[in-house]
């Protein structure tokens, strides 16, 4: 399948910038745990696999791929009503398969499968100004398993879905009109949802991120805790393991959701402007790949694992600053979790697919 | 055309997106720009507030040492079981837990955590002081299950008081430093001096507190020390206290039977070899912490344990006054000692009768004899030629007037009555007739104990009124140096022949036909004098029959010894025990261990008790006036409060 001229066609600098951030994710999960632990050692298994992952999603043409995306679809929504089931539960939560050796999350794998599907169905066969009924599938193809994940619950993993719809939907020729609809629909629902919506928990975070020091010993505290742990790194930060506040867990979880403000402590904002220039490097060469693709399903492909991708850098940065509510969103490819890690750079896999392909028939 | 439409759509929709994510990325780099430059150095306060401690480390006391270089009160560990609430969770688990472990009522607990609540909740509150071991082990186990982080147990230096109790009101104790003490160096939660040696001497025995900067995770637990300034021990004092002279008079109290005071001085330089009040309390009970239960009962008792008898008791001084009169009418030169006053058994003086103790009189006697009898009609006659102002003079010079300047803290002072005084107090003429009560002591004279004791150091010395002290040398760092002891008060060289005359009756006193008897010991020319310090007066003691008090009267033994250039001086001061020369056998167990200790013999011991002997007749005791004193009667004594 693979040919030997396609190898020159892969975007290199789009892989060496995917592999520095693995790099210093796993740098930072090192510091954070206090050495060469397990956690690190699991993080590097999960390396290795997500780069054979890369390396099959690569290999396989996404136009095969994509005919088979149905399937792929239906096996993954089969998965995560496996683990609404029988699932492994962790922290009040049933989001995992329990493999033995390891567990692997199903959810993470729905964002490339959704994207697969959406892409299936928006780029092949259809010409002209999408039709109501359109929206409607694509809204009940992302709706599905959203409503799944949201069961377990994980309503971070279930909002990434979103972005991955409306992405494809926007880049199908979505009109603008319906844009703003929406964005006023979805105004004049938070309320409702406010009051409906949300769980208390959930309603009481919310209540927290606009006053942290309310609640600075409960859910508040994560979120002061962050500010000062990015604030006190200054310009140059503290040094490699020299954090205190990720070193001494005054910050919960810092391998995982709060890497990044582990980084911001031991690299100061020289690390943080280079970790970002990364981030948007990896996005803007992959909305590249958008343009350059070959045809419209490889564009809604790589548009839509790119939606999910940026939604959660950009939130998890944005969280681990201590400026928005905190939410059990990682940060790919640099926060702990395997089957992030394999899921994320799978998604790469088949944006690079895209790429390299764009010069076949 | 409807693909390359389709392709320009995307073209911009695309570019909006690379403009969105841009700008979105632009925005974070300013807000990291904004938490880690513009609002650095806020952060990074927070951060270091976040895992570094300070502790305070507590320097131990300086160590007290007796004259002779023993150690009288040291420091040993011990431990504080406290809340650290900044680590707490749940407060009322905490609070649960910890009473349950360590065996505490829990509302007791959550009384001392309320009590502290407004200091900054990374200060530890001390919930046990002095904790046990077994309450130090429980802990600890718990601490390691991560049940009790927020409860830390430090070792801390408390001081360690001779058992016995043993010149308790020397030392004094210590405590927390009170509201109105913080300040000048002093922090809240101090443990300063509240009494004694330990609070006139605070600031040398202080010591400075050392503090440890420590980085603790978020749970409280130390990692490591960052920095240490150690704590400086406060100056090492050694008193003039003689360690043996202390437990001998202690235990001449203990085995006589009754409490009361003694105050034992060197009369060449006004050290205080000893100092005794009784009953006293332990310090021990106050190094770590007083429980409310044994302060209350220390301070409702009605012996009063709390008060230092030799400088806060106020006693009339009965017949020991008479050696002032007799001083002050033989260096005014009124008389010579070999003036003779011929005693019927009682004399008229104002239109009142006024009675001795003898009841068929001591015939014509001088002045050695009338102070080795005690005979009252002598001292009348003095008296009487005196008048109250010269009395109050000589009683002055003697010591017995105001404070005696003993470095030790809330010293009462003497009162010898004069005219000028009584203007004073009352706004009345000072009437004569009273000055033949004030000449044996009666009226309203009262003293401490310990200026009697400078009163009669000063009688052995020949006339210079020293200063009792008890501080002997300070280590400042650099080893012992003397301390500078303060100047005497007041400096008469008394005429030879008075103080022959003086001494010849003291000696008499005790080794002749006197009431000192029980003090003699061969070869030592002890010289004595015993007196009793009426509680009540006889009509007084009529109407307070059936209240419960104790009205018996007190007892004094003045003395000093050898006769010949005098070593050793004091008082034994007998609270209740109605006989003076009760208070000898105590005076002769402190002489003895003196010279015994002096001329390096084995220390004397005390002999069983003896079986309670008959009273003797005790000259002291016996009423006075026959006529009730109008004058006096209808007085309320001066201070109703000091028997």
């Amino acid at each position: 399948v693979f040919e030997r001229r396609l190898y020159h066609h892969v975007d290199w600098g789009l892989l060496t910038a995917i592999a520095t951030l693995c790099a210093i994710g796993l740098a930072q999960i090192y510091s954070a745990t206090g050495g060469w632990t397990n956690t690190v050692e699991t993080q590097v298994y999960g390396i290795v696999l997500g780069l054979l992952a890369l390396v099959v999603c690569l290999s396989v043409d996404y136009r095969s791929l994509a005919d088979k995306s149905h399937l792929i679809y239906i096996a993954v929504v089969a998965l995560l009503v496996y683990v609404l089931f029988f699932g492994a539960v962790r922290g009040g939560s049933r989001r995992w398969i329990d493999l033995g050796v390891f567990n692997i999350q199903p959810s993470e794998f729905v964002k490339a499968a959704l994207a697969l599907v959406l892409a299936k169905f928006f780029g092949e066969g259809r010409r002209g100004a999408l039709t109501r009924v359109d929206f409607i599938v694509a809204g009940a193809l992302t709706a599905v398993p959203l409503l799944i994940i949201a069961q377990q619950p994980d309503l971070g993993t279930s909002a990434t879905l979103v972005p991955v719809a409306v992405a494809v939907v926007y880049l199908a020729g979505m009109p603008m009109r319906l844009l703003g609809v929406l964005t006023v629909v979805g105004l004049l629902a938070a309320p409702v949802l406010w009051q409906f919506g949300l769980e208390d928990y959930q309603r009481e975070r919310i209540a927290t991120f606009l006053d942290p020091e309310q609640d600075a010993r409960g859910a508040g505290y994560q979120q002061i805790q962050a500010r000062i742990t990015v604030g006190s790194g200054g310009l140059w930060g503290k040094g490699f393991t020299e954090g205190t506040q990720g070193q001494l867990r005054f910050l919960p979880v810092a391998h995982n959701d709060f890497i990044f403000s582990v980084l911001a402590e031991e690299h100061g904002f020289a690390g943080v402007i280079v970790t970002l220039g990364l981030y948007l490097f990896v996005i803007l060469r992959s909305l590249e790949a958008v343009r350059l693709a070959k045809d419209r399903l490889g564009s809604y492909l790589v548009l839509g694992v790119l939606a999910s991708f940026t939604f959660q850098v950009i939130y998890n940065i944005t969280m681990s600053a201590g400026l928005a509510p905190v939410k059990g969103l990682t940060l790919p490819l640099m926060s702990y979790g395997g089957s992030s890690m394999i899921a994320t750079l799978a998604g790469f896999g088949l944006i690079l697919n895209v790429r390299m392909r764009r010069f076949t028939n | 055309m409807a693909l390359t439409e389709d392709r320009r759509r995307n073209t911009v929709r695309l570019m909006a997106l690379q403009v969105g994510i841009v700008v979105t990325f632009a925005a974070l780099a300013i807000s990291f720009w904004f938490l880690q430059i513009i609002q650095h150095a806020r952060y990074q306060e927070m951060a270091e507030n976040n895992h570094q401690r300070t502790l305070a480390l507590r320097a131990p006391r300086g160590v007290l040492f007796d004259r002779n270089g023993k150690v009288l009160v040291e420091n040993r560990h011990s431990f504080n079981i406290s809340i650290v609430r900044e680590h707490t969770r749940d407060l009322d688990r905490t609070v649960r837990l910890l009473a349950e472990v360590a065996g505490l009522d829990a509302a007791d607990v959550r009384h001392i955590v309320d009590r502290h609540r407004s200091e900054p909740i990374y200060q530890p509150i001390v919930i046990i002081e002095d904790a046990s071991l077994a309450q130090v082990a429980a802990i600890m186990a718990r601490r390691l299950d991560f049940e009790l982080p927020d409860v830390v147990v430090e070792q801390v230096p408390t001081r360690q008081y001779p058992t016995d109790a043993l010149a308790a009101h020397v030392f004094g104790y210590v405590g927390e430093a009170s509201e109105a003490q913080i300040g000048n160096g002093i922090r809240t939660g101090a443990i300063i001096g509240q009494s004694g040696i330990e609070r006139i001497y605070n600031d040398l025995l202080m010591g400075q507190d050392g503090a440890r900067r420590v980085v603790v995770n978020s749970v409280g637990r130390e990692i490591r020390t960052e920095a240490e300034v150690p704590p400086t021990e406060g100056r090492r004092v050694q008193l003039t206290i003689d360690y043996d002279l202390q437990k001998a008079a202690e235990d001449g109290f203990r085995h006589a039977g009754f409490n009361g005071s003694a105050v034992v001085l060197d009369p060449r330089s006004g050290e205080v070899l000893s100092l005794v009040s009784l009953p006293g309390y332990d310090p021990n009970d106050f190094a770590a912490g007083i429980d409310s239960a044994t302060w209350a009962s220390l301070n409702t008792d009605r012996l009063k344990p709390l008060q230092n008898r030799a400088i806060q008791g106020r006693y009339s001084p009965g017949s020991t006054f008479k050696l002032v009169v007799a001083t002050a009418a033989l260096e005014e030169g009124i008389v010579t000692p070999d003036f003779r006053v011929n005693c019927g058994g009682g004399a008229s003086f104002f239109g009142r009768y006024f009675l001795c103790h003898l009841k068929g009189g001591h015939g014509a006697v001088d002045m050695r004899h009338a102070i080795e009898k005690s005979c009252n009609v002598y001292f009348y006659t003095l008296g009487n030629m005196l008048g109250v102002d010269r009395i109050h003079q000589w009683a002055e010079k003697l010591g017995l007037a105001g404070k005696t300047g003993i470095d030790l803290p809330n010293e009462q002072e003497s009162l010898v009555p004069s005219t000028e005084w009584k203007m004073r107090r009352f706004g009345e003429k000072w009437y004569a007739g009273e000055t033949i009560s004030v000449s044996i002591g009666q009226g309203q004279v009262s003293v401490t104990p310990v200026s009697l004791a400078v009163m009669m150091a000063t009688i052995a010395n020949g006339g210079t009124r020293v200063t009792p002290h008890m501080i002997r040398a300070v280590d400042e760092g650099g080893g012992w140096k003397m301390a500078t002891p303060p100047a005497a008060a007041d400096q008469v060289a008394f005429r030879p022949q008075t103080l022959s005359a003086l001494h010849d009756g003291l000696w008499m006193v005790v080794n002749a036909a006197g009431t000192g008897r029980r003090a003699r010991i061969p070869g030592r020319d002890v010289a004595g004098k015993t007196g009793t310090a009426q509680v009540i007066s006889n009509q007084g003691r009529q109407a307070a029959r059936g209240s419960g008090l104790d009205l018996r009267d007190h007892g004094w033994f003045v003395f000093f010894a050898p006769k010949e250039n005098p070593e050793i001086a004091g008082v034994v001061f007998g609270e209740h025990n109605e006989h003076g020369y009760l208070g000898a056998p105590i005076a002769k167990h402190v002489i003895e261990t003196y010279f015994a200790k002096k001329e390096g013999r084995p220390l004397p011991g005390l002999a069983p008790k003896p079986a309670p002997a008959p009273p003797e007749a005790d000259p002291d005791t016996a009423p006075v006036e026959r006529a009730p004193a109008v004058a006096e009667a209808s007085r309320p004594a001066a201070d109703t409060g000091t028997n």
